[in-house]
């Protein structure tokens, strides 16, 4: 019965050999004959990060469930019109962001409601959304999956797809077991891919870890301990995210978007979004719930001189003087950004392990290579 | 493979040992089973229509007239309630009721310890426990790809009725009632009045069925009566939707009769 399908196999050899002849990625499996689990990125707790909250026993990562992840993020076919995948708007070199988008385009060229956030370090998020309001990792597939402005496919329709799809069918049933590929089992492949984005060897992490590599400038430690005094309230812990829902004065009213309001429905929350981390900072912009600023010094302008009042403005944005905002004199400016391009983590934002998987030679003509979206037309527009 | 098939025998012979305590518990000198199935058959009328999806227009107590296209709900936590007021919740009862699917309309339920009962209650809708459940357990009629379910604000939809406003330009009627947070709650428990001198016997081979009407003209009156001219497009946890939500608990069903087999 469907428990006892979903409880998984990591050791099953199966799985493996389907792996190595699906993908052809000797690499990847190195030094998995006897630990498979090793080929799955993201799978370590780093020293300087909280406790995870998804954590490994609920799903635990195995080489070919993070193979059959990945080529569900990046399969266009999921799609209304097969035109837009996951990773269409979550790009790995932008830290699984959408560089140069405000919003990004979906099904029928619609524009999504939000800016597309980077993904990293899911495993230790709680809310999904910059409202909260999808409660798991899992869960949160549904929503862009759905969504009629980005992929726009019920779930019964992409569950349909999946089950016609033979190559798919012999995936599932070498890691679930024989039966339909259903909600459980989708979501479930779907995450061991998005829980491995993993992002903890940035420069600033081998500093605070003592590591090699870990050197930081005169001027990059200024701009941390102005970090530390200005901007840790809210951005905390070694995840820069305290994961709370905050109006960081963007606007004196919210009538397009609410934020946390539209999920808690208390007036309290209007205005409010989820602080999102700073990690790859530099790489991810536009920023902001609707991507409004370009650049990172069009953003510590708005923190110096741009907050607006509202009456559900962060406290910490109103100074003891009346004041809104954080004042930041140009050097600090200079040094907090000096700082922050600190988190630019490149081993994560070129690990070759989340890239879109290439398409391999097609056993019958055209059949399997439609199977991968290629690189080209994951990079659409 | 082998595993799952060791996993599933196992899970078979702690089902089979369970079942062997439980009726040593309750009966240890007879072999006679201790428990019976019991049936919940719905009707769906409004007023003194039957509901049918189309194009039937139905007319509501200040004279308001709407067709329907959509009617889907959860029945859920079915507890019988005996004369003495004693009570039996039978677990795991989650059941989509959609009436376009014939088949949908009523429901089974089996393990009823045997007696006679004076009562039946229901949640319309989804417990909270399980409307924010790991998808492991979303299987069955809880499946998200059953579209009663908001993914960007999860949770289950409990009760979602669509169609048309006759009376009023035809303006579109969309109800999708659901939410389990405080103050917009829409979990409700609807306890029928039982008809006096009737008696739900369960019995061991036997399969008694409790007939029930369902009335949406219900979802707009009652405790609060809601104009269909001005119902506000209902599509996600509200003031709104809680007023819907009290309205069918409170005046929705009710037990036409009880029938033995």
């Amino acid at each position: 019965m469907r428990l006892a399908q979903l409880i998984p196999a990591p050791h099953r050899p199966l799985a493996r050999l389907g792996l190595v002849a699906g993908l052809g990625l000797a690499g990847l499996l190195a030094g998995a004959g006897s630990r498979p689990v090793a080929a799955v990125p993201g799978t370590a707790q780093p020293a300087n990060f909280p406790p995870m909250v998804y954590g490994l026993a609920g799903n635990p990562p195995d080489a070919a469930t993070f193979a059959l992840g990945r080529q569900l993020f990046y399969d266009a076919r999921l799609s209304a019109d097969g035109t837009v995948s996951c990773g269409s708007c979550h790009r790995p070199a932008a830290a699984f962001a959408h560089a140069g988008h405000r919003l990004s385009p979906g099904v029928g060229r619609q524009l999504a409601a939000r800016n597309a956030p980077a993904l990293q370090n899911l495993r230790w998020r709680r809310g999904f959304m910059a409202d909260g309001g999808a409660l798991g990792l899992e869960l949160q597939a549904l929503a862009p999956l759905t969504d009629p402005r980005e992929m726009h496919r019920p779930l019964a329709a992409a569950l349909a797809q999946l089950n016609a799809d033979a190559d798919y069918r012999r995936q599932f049933a070498a890691i679930y077991g024989p039966g339909p590929i259903g909600t459980a089992q989708f979501l479930r492949a779907l995450a061991q891919f998005t829980a491995a984005l993993t992002s903890a060897n940035s420069r600033y992490d081998h500093y605070v870890r003592h590591e090699a590599g870990g050197q930081l400038t005169s001027q990059e430690i200024s701009g941390l301990a102005l970090f530390q005094a200005k901007c840790a309230g809210c951005h905390a812990t070694d995840l820069f995210t305290d994961e709370s829902y905050r109006n960081n004065g963007l606007d004196r009213t919210f009538p397009l978007d609410s934020g946390r309001a539209r999920i808690s429905l208390k007036p309290g929350d209007v205005g409010r979004f989820k602080v999102p981390s700073l990690r790859n900072v530099a790489r991810t912009a536009p920023y902001m719930h609707d991507g409004r600023f370009g650049t990172l010094g069009q953003v510590l302008a708005h923190y110096d001189h741009g907050v607006q009042p509202s009456r559900t403005l962060d406290p910490r944005l109103r100074q003891p003087n009346g004041r809104l905002g954080i004042p930041l004199s140009a050097p600090e400016r200079a040094n907090l950004l000096a700082f922050l391009r600190t988190l630019t983590d490149r081993d994560f934002l070129t690990d070759r392990r989340l890239l879109a998987p290439a398409p391999t030679a097609p056993a019958l003509p055209g059949r399997l290579f439609s199977v991968f979206t290629p690189a080209w037309l994951a990079a659409r527009n | 493979m082998k595993n799952r098939f060791l996993f599933t025998a196992g899970l078979g012979v702690l089902a089979a040992a369970a079942g062997l305590l439980g009726g040593c518990k309750k009966d240890a000198d007879s072999s006679e089973p201790t428990v019976g199935t019991v049936a919940l058959a719905l009707e769906h009328v409004a007023g003194p229509k039957a509901v049918a999806l189309n194009g039937t227009t139905y007319q509501t107590a200040s004279g308001e007239t709407f067709s329907i296209n959509t009617l889907e709900y959860y029945i859920s936590n079915v507890v019988f309630t005996k004369a003495d007021g004693s009570t039996y919740a039978a677990p795991g009862v989650y059941h989509l009721v959609d009436v376009s699917k014939p088949s949908t309309t009523s429901l089974t339920i089996s393990n009823v310890p045997v007696g006679d009962y004076a009562g039946v209650k229901f949640v319309v809708g989804v417990d909270s426990t399980a409307t924010k459940a790991d998808p492991l357990s979303l299987t069955g009629d809880l499946n998200p790809a059953n579209n009663m379910y908001w993914v960007w604000n999860t949770g289950h939809i409990f009760m979602k009725l669509e169609g048309t406003v006759t009376s009023a330009g035809n303006k579109a009627l969309t109800a999708h009632i659901g939410g389990y947070r405080a103050p917009y709650s829409a979990i409700v428990t609807a306890a029928p009045a039982w008809p006096s001198g009737t008696t739900l016997q369960v019995r061991a081979g036997q399969a008694p069925q409790v007939h029930l009407v369902a009335n949406v003209l219900s979802l707009f009156d009652g405790v609060t009566h809601l104009p269909l001219s001005t119902f506000p497009t209902a599509m996600q946890p509200s003031a709104t939707s809680v007023q819907v939500a009290r309205n069918y608990a409170a005046g929705m069903f009710s037990v036409k009769g009880v029938q033995a087999n």
